[in-house]
């Protein structure tokens, strides 16, 4: 590895415009530096970057159970409720045979968010222990999960032109369900969750154990 | 330690911070990083006359693709259509008020201030009226990077159409086309700024 890092070298870059920063003497990680550009404080490394996204997980993957169990969605037609999971909604749109978008829904509103969920504790798991830890494979695997974030929304979104649109008085009309509120919660704290992981902590832990490791073997 | 470089030749990647000489690029050209395969800096082409035209389209078509409705149904005789604004004031009608915000943020407060946010910023570069202000202001319009979900909800449009047509009387309406021509702008609106030669202009212009 003769790649130098910005750290090594007391630089530290900053989030916003990206422009390099010379680090104040003997300040370390958790010292906030004034950007010399955009003016904006900011830390070298993400503080306290594992328990952030440690917590904010947690509480993504509590609110991701009601938001199974009640009902997002309740199709009333001729003035009888017919209340829909996330689930059986799924399970409706196969029964009609449109299974493009059963795969979409089924992706979008139950693969994504709880890939999401275990990839972060995994990656978590991995900066924290240092074991078996591909920084090249793992930071890939990183964008992956915080570019597929937003798209999780993709449920809400459609319930919430169903009610907007099918309201036909005691014909038929569409209401929200109470499990909305708690997918949206899931979908808000993984991606706030996935802001508050810093990639680069992957790189450092994995030049952390090899420069020990090469101590070690003198 | 190399000291003797000046921060000022040397970049560093956002994802793994590995550091390098800072190259010189030609419009249309970009770097990657060898460490983690990230860009790591580009130079795009015309961005400042692509990002103001884009961005005033973006603005003009915001007002029809907001107000204007999406799609109508039609069931035993009964017509009923919604716009973007009907969506969410059905939710805060039906008192969802939570999911009432964050839909209205996500789908129209946050991509409508990108746009005047991306205007404001080429307007200012184009006919060379640059303020110390600007810093601090593409420095706030980085904040909502990841909060626009136009995209997210175009994909909502399609899926619910094939869950109306199943079983009522589908009519699209105007709203549709300008939501569509609406998220062509915004998204190639943000995609032409170049942020690395903003802020090197902002830099030279303001800091030194």
């Amino acid at each position: 590895m003769s790649i130098k890092t910005a750290q090594e070298s007391g630089l530290a870059l900053c989030p916003k415009c990206h422009k390099l920063n010379d680090m104040m003497q003997s300040s370390g990680n958790n010292a906030r530096i004034q950007c010399v550009r955009c003016h904006g404080m900011f830390y070298p490394r993400k503080p306290r970057s594992l328990q952030y996204t440690l917590a904010w997980n947690v509480a993504a993957l509590l609110a991701f159970i009601p938001a199974n169990l009640y009902p997002i969605m309740i199709l009333y037609s001729m003035g009888i409720g017919d209340p829909n999971t996330i689930l059986s909604g799924i399970g409706e749109f196969i029964d009609h045979g449109l299974y493009p978008i059963a795969v979409i829904i089924f992706t979008a509103s139950i693969i994504v968010p709880l890939l999401k969920i275990i990839g972060l504790f995994l990656l978590v798991y991995r900066v924290h222990t240092g074991v078996r830890l591909r920084p090249d494979k793992h930071s890939k695997f990183y964008h992956a999960l915080e570019f597929l974030g937003p798209w999780s929304m993709l449920d809400v979104f459609v319930v919430a032109l169903l009610v907007a649109v099918v309201e036909l008085g005691f014909v038929t009309s569409v209401a929200a369900g109470p499990a909305i509120n708690y997918f949206t919660l899931t979908v808000i704290f993984t991606m706030i969750a996935a802001n508050s992981f810093d990639p680069r902590l992957l790189w450092d832990k994995k030049q952390g154990s090899e420069n020990t490791k090469e101590e070690n073997d003198y | 330690m190399n000291k003797t470089k000046n921060a000022k030749q040397l970049i560093a990647c956002r994802q793994c911070d590995a550091l390098y000489d800072a190259p010189m690029l030609k419009q249309g050209q970009s770097t990657i990083c060898t460490r983690c395969g990230c860009t790591l800096t580009e130079r795009k082409v015309d961005s400042i006359e692509r990002g103001f035209y884009w961005s005033l389209g973006g603005i003009m078509l915001s007002v029809p693709a907001i107000l204007l409705p999406i799609m109508g149904v039609t069931l035993v005789g009964q017509y009923h259509h919604a716009s973007l604004l009907d969506c969410i004031l059905a939710l805060i009608d039906r008192g969802f008020f939570m999911i009432a915000t964050l839909v209205f943020l996500f789908t129209l407060a946050v991509p409508v201030v990108r746009l005047l946010g991306a205007f404001y910023i080429t307007y200012s570069f184009k006919f060379n009226r640059l303020r110390p202000s600007l810093l601090h202001f593409f420095r706030a319009y980085h904040h909502l990077d990841n909060w626009a979900m136009l995209n997210v909800f175009m994909l909502g449009i399609v899926v619910s159409m094939y869950k109306l047509l199943d079983d009522t009387e589908l009519s699209v309406n105007m709203g549709l086309l300008a939501f569509i021509l609406w998220l062509i702008c915004s998204t190639m609106a943000s995609s032409a700024l170049d942020q690395d030669y903003i802020w090197q202009e902002l830099e030279n212009e303001f800091v030194d």
